[in-house]
Order: C-alpha cells, then structure tokens, then sequence
C-alpha cells in the first residue's frame, strides 16, 4: 500500500529507528511499510495517524479504491 | 548479507530477543531430554516405570513450557515479524502434511521403509527454519 509515512517522518526530522520507538514496532517493520512492502494492521494504522494527528485516509492510500474509480 | 541479517533477527526489540533466547532455550532442553531419554533406552537405563515415567513427565512438562514460552514470544511480537512466524508455520505444517501423505502412499506399496516420526520433525524444523529466513528477506 503508497503512503506518505516517509515524507511525513522527514518532515518532522525523525529517522526510522526513531519513528519505530514511538510505535514501538521494530525499525526493519519502518522501513517495510514505507517501501510498501508490508501493510500496517489496523491498530498500527491508528497508532501513526495519532502520532501525526492526521486522518488515516491522509496517510495510507488506498488502492483498491484507485482502481474501482 | 541479508540471509545473515535474516538469520540474526537483526533490529527486533530487546524485548523480543530476550522472548526468542527463551523459547531457544527451552526448546534446547526439549531435544536434550529427548536425546538423554533415547539414549537410556538403547542402553537398557531406563528399566523401571518410575524412571520412564519421570523421563516422560520431564520431557512433556519442557514441551509445554516451550508451547506455551512461543506463544507468550508470538503474543508480544512484533507485527512484521509475527505475519513472518505465522507464514513459516503454515508452510512447515502445509510441507509436513503432503510429505507425509505422499510418503504414505508409498509405504503402503512397500517401495520405501516405514516413516521414522524423527525424519517428520526435522522436516518441519527445516521447512520452519527456511520459512523465517525467506520472509525476513523478503521485507527487507
């Protein structure tokens, strides 16, 4: 799933390792989700909109709805 | 490099290694009682019922401790890397069950010896084994 956890995590000067601290996942599950590869459970999901304190819709796109529209 | 990182668990919490060490070890204690056992019984050692059934109860009673060490482990994993364990298992038990199968089909026509349940849990144990690696790598 695209998302925008990279940008926003630069944006705030925050490197990986750190981003992983505060939701307590490991660094290696970070760098998964932002390359794409792994998609963050809901409550993760949750948890990164609360850090950001942003929609989750704001941060994960959807790509199922891409490609229905 | 990869497959040394995958096979180190590198980057996973404290917390999680410290949970790993203690399944590890446990299932370490697992096989050594089993080892120990087997060999008392080649060796005719384990000739009253008191002795095999403390051998039994030992080896039952680090089993479960184990079972139940692994699932505390899985329980406070990391997501990522619980998705990986899961996988691993599915497929070492998907591999148990055909290989089995299949074996049995010819064990039936005699063309193979009878299966030794030995062979069974170092299949699953590999299969487990090149399931973690291979999703490790994979999300890496």
């Amino acid at each position: 799933m695209k998302n925008r956890l990279k940008v926003l995590r630069a944006e705030r000067d925050w490197t990986q390792a750190d981003l992983a601290e505060k939701l307590e996942v490991s660094r290696q599950t970070i760098n998964a989700i932002e390359k794409g590869k792994y998609d963050p459970s809901l409550p993760l999901a949750f948890k990164v909109a609360r850090l950001f304190e942003m929609p989750i819709e704001a941060i994960f796109e959807d790509e199922t709805e891409l490609t229905m529209s | 490099m990869k497959i040394i990182e995958a096979i180190c668990a590198k980057g996973l919490p404290k917390r999680d290694l410290k949970n790993a060490n203690r399944v590890n070890l446990l299932a370490l204690f697992w096989v050594l009682t089993l080892m120990i056992s087997t060999f008392l019984s080649e060796n005719e050692l384990l000739n009253s019922g008191l002795l095999i059934t403390l051998a039994f109860c030992i080896h039952t009673l680090i089993g479960i401790a184990m079972l139940v060490s692994y699932r505390h482990f899985l329980v406070q994993l990391d997501e990522m890397e619980r998705k990986v364990q899961l996988d691993a298992l599915a497929l070492s038990v998907g591999v148990a069950i055909i290989s089995f199968s299949s074996y049995s089909i010819l064990e039936n026509s005699a063309i193979v010896p009878p299966l030794n349940a030995a062979y069974l849990i170092v299949l699953i144990a590999l299969t487990y084994i090149v399931g973690i690696i291979k999703g490790r790598i994979s999300y890496r």
